[in-house]
């Protein structure tokens, strides 16, 4: 993993990113910080002490249920799988974002005349 | 949704706090341990790998911490934290820590003791389903009433009547006519009965229910059957149900009490049922009734000669009606139709004269029974409750005081922890946390010391022939009250340390190096809080004193006889067995014997015994006088011979009775000077006659032969009324027992066998009664005011102590504080008398101040209590002055040590003292 090729995330958006990784299919905590990291192609910077917390909070909304499984190497290890109330929370904060972008996008491509 | 996650992770979070940091472990172990593998499968070394995969995930403990607190844990997290560091503060020093759980726990106890009392007395209601559903019938009329004889509540006042006695006739008719309510049901206190049960004659407690009245009370017995429908019929075989008490009492819980045959008033009853532990009946919820019997047994069990039948009498009203108010129904239309009923029933079956006022309906709240005790006790109990308010206020001034001081000490801590970083609601949080806890600790302890109070009292309150039936058990109600309280306290004493400790400045608090010579303001906020404990104080000692001078001057009242050396009795002669001429013989013979009896110097005999609460009044017109509504009765009392000399009542004019006065030779009496004054002003009452009449409205006329010395009748506080005499073989009938009055120089046990044995000798099946001394009559008749007396006493010393402790503090901590000025004003000269001066001087100003501001609030209090005084005004100089000076001499003394301590300072190590 490459420091320097990393972009720093924006103050919010890893909960939206994590919910994305696992509405792909239940991972755990590790699987998770690979799946971003892949789907950004290795051009985000996560975090890891801060993968957890976020885990864990996302939980605690009832966005995103844990439950213990067994992992592909055979070892014990905590899956998490998105929840309907997180399929609605994913889709508003993907509108909201989309929106956001353009909006900010528009805005930065603006020529002055 | 996400709230019940949320609810469920921060539960699992807080409760399972182990089993959660190791699930967090295990998938940061695992994270760690896969990122390693991955390392390592790129060629990094094993040893490197697990290096870096660590170091990206930063420290595990801090890891693990935030991951927990994304549960929501934090605030918890930080009150466990305080709640240890409070718990060590106070471990640090146990002495503050006793003292203040230990004020609290008097404090709270102490109201929380009243509180259950008055919460039994004047918000228990009857233990049955729905009580908030039941009415008493009640009735009020104007002054003169149609209805002329009662027996049960009537409550006259200058311009109504109020009762809530009906007859038996007009009961049917309301029942019958009665479409609004759930079927009407009626009881009877019928007072003491003579019963025999297992071969034990005993006097028991017993009312008279009507045939429907389990079935509208909704109440089952715990063992056998209810008293039903085809048991109120005349003729129906005699029946009771017994009370849980009774039960347990008498035949020892067990089952075959049913269908025993006890004997009531000679009657042989049969046992069909036991009431279900706690339910009392429907007179009252603190006192049960032991015998429950239908009303188809009066004529048996209670047959009164004088007046015919009580269930056809419509003449006389007795009984007392209830009835449910099922939901949905008006009760105001209910009540204006039952009315219109009693109208018609009144006007039906009895004469109403021309000026004479029927009765008006009302249905009042029976969902405490009759209610007597609430009624009465509702003054008192609030009085009580506004006192021991207070000494909880002083409770919270002393801890405000303490805590203040300590806030002091404690300015150091706070600036480092400011300077550290610490928010000032987190301070503030802290703070209050730790008031809450020591407030949590005193209510804990207070909750104890309020169930031996309450227990105290109720003891207290309890009279030996009316056992108090109150629910033990815990008390929901109770402990609300006392969590209520104890936060409340807490909240209102830690305020002003918390406000004090968010108000330092960490750079001048750091700075600042304790040495300034001259008289520091930081002590004013304590004074100002002393000042308000005196003043409580002084309030509380006041009523103490006023409460303690109105029992003493009750117990100086001269009751007008010789209460010395007087053992009484009571005895009822079933009326059923004896009846006139025999009744009559039948106390001759007893008191002939009781005369002879060891010890027995002589006897009297009375139908009313003096001072017992009990009143008898009839007509009193005296021969020849104009008929004046205003003074148309008097007090009366049917006496044996010696009833004079035996009580030793001085004859002032004529005669007494003497052995010549039978039942054939003509009618005399005795009227004493009250009433000679009333009734004959300015002419001798000896000689006069004057007509009275009997329960069947038969004219009799006596002839006053003499007149006695005024003695006080029923009570202590009431002057001697107008009262006459009759000799009880002259009496027109004695439906309610005669008492015996025993001169003797024996105390009372020692000489009761003797008693018993000289009735016995007349009649083996009838029992000696509430066999007392005259002084524990007494003592009876005062016991509220004593146990007023009692607990005032011991708010006002508990004030007391709370005050010192206070003054001694503050005295303590201002001395400690200043001992720099104290120092140098000795360096500079000052003789060691003169500091002692000015420090007793300083504490004697906060007295002052707190006692003037205590006269004030008593005097401005006083008014409320006023009419439960005797013999003094509330704002009695005596006890003004007398508990001025007391609390003066507290105050100089709390405050001796701590000036004995400024007094010998020596300059030399004041001045080098940090």
């Amino acid at each position: 993993m490459e420091k320097n090729a990393g972009i720093d995330l924006l103050q919010g958006t890893l909960d939206m990113l994590v919910l994305k990784a696992v509405s792909l299919g239940p991972l755990h905590g590790y699987g998770v910080l690979l799946r971003i990291q892949q789907l950004s192609r290795e051009r985000l910077e996560i975090q890891q002490g801060s993968l957890y917390p976020a885990l864990y909070r996302l939980e605690h909304e009832g966005w995103i249920a844990g439950e213990w499984g067994q992992s592909e190497n055979k070892r014990r290890a905590r899956f998490y799988r998105l929840t309907a109330t997180g399929r609605r929370r994913l889709e508003a904060e993907t509108k909201k974002w989309n929106e956001f972008a353009g909006v900010v996008g528009a805005i930065l491509s603006t020529e002055s005349e | 949704m996400s709230l019940r996650s949320r609810i469920s992770t921060w539960w699992r979070a807080v409760t399972r706090h182990a089993d959660v940091d190791a699930q967090v472990d295990e998938e940061l172990r695992f994270h760690i341990e896969s990122y390693a593998e991955d390392l390592m499968r790129g060629g990094v070394p094993r040893e490197k790998a697990m290096r870096r995969a660590k170091a990206e995930l930063g420290s595990l403990a801090a890891a693990r911490e935030r991951t927990r607190q994304a549960w929501g844990t934090r605030g918890f997290d930080e009150l466990r934290g305080d709640l240890r560091y409070a718990l060590r503060m106070l471990a640090k020093s146990p002495g503050f820590a006793l003292i203040a759980v230990g004020s609290l726990a008097l404090g709270i106890g102490a109201n929380t003791a009243i509180f259950s009392i008055a919460k039994h007395v004047l918000l228990d209601r009857l233990n049955v389903p729905h009580p908030a559903e039941l009415r008493l019938f009640e009735w009020h009329s104007a002054r003169k009433s149609a209805v002329h004889s009662s027996w049960g509540d009537w409550l006259s006042t200058p311009q109504q009547v109020i009762s809530t006695s009906f007859s038996y006739p007009v009961y049917e008719v309301l029942r019958k006519q009665n479409h609004a309510l759930a079927d009407l049901f009626a009881f009877k206190d019928l007072g003491q009965l003579n019963v025999t049960a297992n071969g034990e004659a005993e006097v028991v407690e017993g009312d008279l229910v009507s045939g429907n009245f389990y079935e509208q009370m909704e109440v089952q017995p715990q063992l056998g059957r209810a008293i039903g429908a085809a048991d109120d019929r005349v003729g129906a075989p005699p029946v009771a149900v017994i009370s849980d008490g009774y039960w347990a009492r008498r035949f020892n819980r067990s089952a075959s009490v049913i269908g025993k045959t006890i004997v009531v008033n000679l009657v042989p009853v049969t046992v069909v049922g036991v009431n279900p532990r706690g339910f009392t009946g429907a007179s009252a919820t603190m006192t049960s009734p032991e015998l429950f019997m239908p009303f188809s047994v009066q004529p048996l069990v209670i047959p009164d000669n004088t007046n015919g039948p009580l269930l056809t009498s419509t003449k006389r009203w007795w009984m007392q009606i209830m009835a449910r108010v099922k939901p949905g129904t008006d009760a105001a239309r209910a009540q204006a139709a039952l009315n219109v009923v009693l109208q018609a029933a009144v006007r039906s079956t009895m004469p109403v004269k021309k000026d004479e006022s029927v009765p008006q309906l009302v249905l009042m709240d029976g969902s405490r029974g009759m209610n007597h005790m609430g009624r009465h006790m509702a003054q008192p109990l609030w009085s009580l409750m506004a006192l021991v308010g207070l000494v909880l206020l002083l409770a919270c001034a002393n801890m405000a005081n303490l805590l203040l001081a300590r806030a002091t000490a404690r300015q150091r801590e706070m600036s480092v922890r400011l300077a550290l970083g610490a928010g000032r609601r987190r301070i503030l949080r802290q703070v209050m946390t730790e008031s809450l806890l020591l407030a949590a600790l005193g209510g804990l302890a207070g909750l104890g010391v309020g169930w031996l109070g309450r227990n105290a009292i109720l003891a207290m309150l309890s009279s030996p022939t009316e056992p108090l039936a109150v629910q033990g058990g815990f008390d929901w109600g109770v402990f609300a009250f006392a969590a209520a309280l104890s936060v409340a306290t807490g909240v209102l004493f830690g305020v002003a340390p918390a406000w004090k400790a968010t108000r330092t400045q960490v750079s001048t608090t750091l700075k600042e190096s304790a040495q300034t010579a001259t008289k520091r303001r930081h002590g004013y906020a304590g004074k100002a809080i002393v000042g308000f404990q005196v003043a409580l104080s002084m309030l509380l000692v006041v009523a103490a004193g006023i409460f303690l001078r109105t029992l003493i001057n009750l117990d100086r009242v001269d009751p007008g006889f010789d209460t010395k050396n007087l053992v009484l009795f009571d005895l009822q002669p079933p009326s059923s067995e004896y009846t006139g001429e025999k009744q009559v013989q039948l106390v001759q013979e007893i008191t002939e014997r009781l005369a002879a009896a060891t010890g027995v110097e002589s006897v009297a005999v009375t139908s009313v015994p003096p001072l017992s609460d009990s009143y008898d009044s009839d007509d009193f017109t005296p021969v020849g006088a104009k008929e004046d509504p205003e003074k148309d009765s008097a007090y009366n009392a049917a006496v044996g011979d010696a009833y004079f000399t035996t009580l030793r009542i001085p004859v002032v004019a004529g005669r007494g009775f003497a052995p010549t006065d039978t039942e054939t030779s003509p009618k005399v009496a005795v009227v004493n000077q009250a009433l000679a004054k009333e009734f004959f002003p300015n002419e001798s009452a000896v000689g006069k006659s004057f007509r009275t009449e009997d329960m069947k409205s038969n004219k009799l006329t006596y002839q006053i032969v003499g007149v006695c010395a005024d003695t006080h009748y029923a009570n202590l506080r009431e002057d001697p009324p107008p009262v006459f005499y009759v000799d009880y073989q002259q009496a027109p009938g004695m439906d309610w027992g005669m008492t015996f009055a025993v001169r003797t120089r024996m105390a009372r046990a020692a000489i009761t066998p003797e008693l018993r044995r000289a009735v016995e000798g007349v009649d083996r099946n009838l029992p000696l009664t509430d066999v007392r001394t005259e002084q524990e009559q007494i003592d009876e008749l005062t016991k509220n005011e004593r146990v007023f007396a009692d607990l005032t006493s011991g708010f006002g010393v508990l004030a007391l102590v709370l005050a010192s402790i206070g003054i001694y503090g503050i005295m303590a901590y201002s001395v400690s504080q200043r001992t720099n000025e104290i120092g140098i004003r000795m360096a500079l000269g000052a003789e060691p008398g003169q500091v002692l001066r000015m420090v007793l001087g300083e504490a004697s100003w906060v007295a002052l101040i707190g006692v003037v501001a205590g006269l004030a609030g008593a005097l401005a209090l006083g008014r409320v209590i006023a009419s439960m005084l005797y013999g003094l005004k509330p704002w009695d100089p005596a006890t003004l002055v007398g508990s001025a000076v007391l609390l003066g001499l507290v105050a100089l003394g709390a405050s001796w040590i701590p000036a004995q301590r400024a007094a010998g300072v020596e300059p030399m190590r004041a001045l080098r003292h940090e």
